[in-house]
């Protein structure tokens, strides 16, 4: 057997099951006396090692070993749970999780260090660490907390034309009792025996026997239908996870591609049927149409994946840059069951990342300087994902000192990015100026942020992915960031846009409204063009200018596009509109000059291609 | 009685008993038998009617059961299950 084509499967599957171990780690450090997270730990290294054992990976399966023993160790209350533990647990895992990522690339180092460290601290457990500070003391003589066995809900059919099913039920509660305790027998076993039941019978079965045991063993009990069995607790979780199949990522991008070509062909059929003479095409086109987006629908739904997934891992990565920062942190997440296009979820977990490191780093104060500020002395990073129409907004809120406009403002000035006159720093100058690649504002470049690549690295990533970043940030209170992100990248609704006879496609996730260039409210803000639309200036940018056709001043009447993102908004001038479609976005290397406006190329119905305006761009 | 002393000297893979017997039950047959062996693979043989005393017969440790009149694709079954 080839082996080495499961290697992509054991690292998907052991990064889960590591990124659960942090989590579980975490949870037992805050409440060591805790026992769930015990077991949890120990079912989860005890499979990475099962499975590293499997692919031949000895160095892997070793550690995992060792880490099993001091984990028996804590189980059984050999050792104590205490931060010298913790701390080398947290260690081992960091050392598990660099193992399982070399084995899959075919090198195993070994540290021979760490393993005497386990296998001594198996025996004799570790002294504490002072540094910890809280949740420091041994768990004074825990009890023998084996875990307890699972209760499984068991329901077994048997055969309708079985000879003699009371007997044959009787038998099938024998074997499930070579298994483990059988209780909750229904219907009452009397009755069985007598055959007074329609061949169905439930029962309880604690038992420790993997799942595919269980039912060989109830089936070999003879004419058996069916054997179903429940998760501990019933909530039919065996069920669920059976239905579940792993696909390579690269399938459903194909799947998605050749769906957006399917789009753009239905799209152009939509347009030759309503052209043509023959009733029975415009009926298949419907049709096709109807079948088609129901196919996209579910193609995305595929790919959706909850930002849960990337939020695990931010929990340890707070604790340790609260440790290393001397600083205490609590770090809260909200809304990790929404979801994303599983391709953008891969991409915004290094811009959430610098922006948590920025908060922990610049955001949140020494624990005296809050206390003196008055405020608790533990701060707060919350990271939350909320659903819009179609986007998504991933928010990194601390309760921290907030940015030091005057300190912006000053560096700005300096750098001449705004005009002298300007005396204060709004928070869409705090972006310009935080955004600048290299920008600081850190007294001292620190290990963890303040090299002046976070905000830059952000707003560079998420504008890739056709996102917006904003900041608000209150002096004493805190900042915020938002990263706003459609929810898929490849297929998306737009409307589409003439301009000097070129035409051009904006993604209707950015319009706010469209309404006609009354020339009776332009004026003007900061010798800037805008235009008064409902008691609101907004400036205008015409499309004419942008691709440098300017003939005269806009027609009265023109179509104007209002763009929204966020607060900021903008009224883009264009020639006509030309209604909606869904296009899809192909891959764009912008060739040299191409105009920053320009966030993509595309395909339209009739064949024509079109340039994607990058919303974010033009505002 | 003969059976159990039978089933001692010779260790068999496979006893048929009839549930129904001279001298000792089948069902006392099957509790002696299994007391020196719990593993011993006994399927019984019972007649319509008799369900009572075949539960008996499992609750004592037999390992299947086939009903007469035989047919012989679930006697064949039934001894594959029971030294499978």
């Amino acid at each position: 057997m080839d082996i080495s084509k499961y290697a992509a499967l054991f690292l998907a599957e052991s990064r889960e099951h590591l990124s659960t171990c942090n989590l579980l780690l975490l949870e037992w450090e805050r409440e060591p006396s805790a026992t769930e997270p015990v077991g949890g730990l120990f079912r989860a290294i005890h499979t990475i090692k099962g499975m590293a054992a499997t692919m031949g990976y000895a160095g892997v399966a070793d550690l995992a070993h060792r880490m099993e023993n001091l984990l028996d160790g804590l189980r059984q209350g050999r050792v104590a749970a205490g931060s010298g533990v913790f701390q080398l647990m947290f260690r081992s895992v960091d050392a598990l999780t660099k193992a399982v990522e070399s084995a899959a690339v075919g090198t195993e180092p070994v540290d021979e260090d760490l393993f005497a460290e386990l296998d001594a601290a198996a025996v004799k457990g570790v002294a504490d660490t002072q540094a910890a500070g809280r949740g420091g003391s041994r768990a004074p003589s825990r009890k023998k907390t084996a875990e307890p066995v699972p209760l499984r809900p068991v329901q077994v059919t048997i055969r309708p034309d079985a000879i003699m099913r009371g007997a044959r039920a009787s038998l099938v509660l024998r074997r499930a009792e070579s298994l483990g305790a059988v209780t909750g027998v229904r219907p009452p076993v009397a009755q069985l025996d007598r055959e007074e039941f329609d061949g169905r019978l439930f029962f309880r079965l604690s038992t420790r026997s993997p799942d595919d045991t269980i039912v060989s063993t109830l089936q070999a009990a003879g004419d058996i239908q069916s054997v179903k069995l429940e998760g501990p607790g019933g909530e039919g979780e065996t069920v669920a996870r059976g239905r579940q199949i792993r696909v390579d990522l690269r399938r459903l991008d194909t799947l998605m591609k050749q769906v957006g070509e399917l789009v753009v062909a239905k799209n152009r059929l939509g347009v030759l049927a309503v052209g043509g003479a023959d009733p029975a095409l415009g009926e298949v086109s419907d049709r096709i149409s109807r079948l088609v987006s129901a196919m996209q629908s579910e193609v995305i739904a595929a790919r959706m994946t909850p930002v849960g997934e990337v939020f695990d891992r931010f929990p340890r990565l707070v604790r340790d840059l609260s440790r290393d920062l001397g600083k205490r942190i609590r770090f809260d997440m909200e809304g990790e069951e929404i979801e994303l296009d599983r391709s953008i979820l891969d991409e915004i977990g290094e811009p959430l990342l610098h922006l948590i490191r920025n908060a922990a780093d610049h955001g949140i104060e020494l624990p005296d300087e809050r206390v003196a500020a008055e405020k608790p002395a533990e701060g707060r990073i919350l990271l939350s994902a909320t659903r819009d129409r179609n986007s998504v907004a991933l928010r990194v809120s601390d309760d921290g000192r907030g940015i030091d406009r005057r300190a912006i403002l000053a560096k700005a000035q300096r750098e001449g990015l705004v005009e002298p006159g300007v005396d204060a720093a709004n928070d869409d100058m705090l972006l310009r100026v935080l955004s600048r690649p290299g920008f600081s504002t850190a007294a001292a470049v620190s290990g963890v942020s303040g090299r002046g690549v976070g905000v830059d690295v952000a707003v560079t990533r998420v504008r890739a992915l056709g996102g917006t970043l904003e900041v608000r940030s209150e002096g004493g209170r805190g900042t915020s960031f938002i990263i706003r992100v459609p929810l898929t990248l490849a297929i998306v609704r737009a409307l589409l846009a003439d301009a000097a006879g070129e035409r051009y496609a904006v993604p209707l996730a950015y319009v706010a409204e469209t309404v006609e260039f009354d020339p009776r409210g332009v004026t003007a803000i900061r010798d800037r063009e805008a235009l008064v639309v409902r008691d609101r200036v907004i400036p205008t940018v015409h499309l004419r200018d942008l691709v440098g056709r300017r003939n005269g001043p806009a027609a009265p009447r023109a179509p104007t596009v209002i763009l929204e993102i966020g607060e900021r908004r903008t009224a883009l001038v264009v020639d006509a509109l030309r209604g909606q479609q869904d296009i899809v976005v192909e891959p764009f290397d912008a060739p040299r000059g191409m105009p920053p406006f320009v966030g993509g190329a595309t395909i339209l119905a009739d064949g024509a291609p079109a340039l994607i305006l990058d919303a974010a761009a033009l505002l | 009685m003969q059976a159990v002393q039978k089933y001692r000297q010779l260790k068999p893979d496979l006893v048929t008993m009839d549930i129904v017997m001279p001298d000792m039950g089948g069902i006392e047959a099957v509790r002696e038998i299994c007391k020196t062996d719990p593993d011993a693979k006994i399927l019984m043989c019972s007649a319509m009617g008799q369900q009572a005393l075949v539960v008996e017969a499992i609750q004592a440790g037999a390992k299947d059961f086939v009903v007469k009149p035989f047919q012989p694709s679930r006697v064949l079954e039934a001894v594959q299950r029971v030294l499978g």
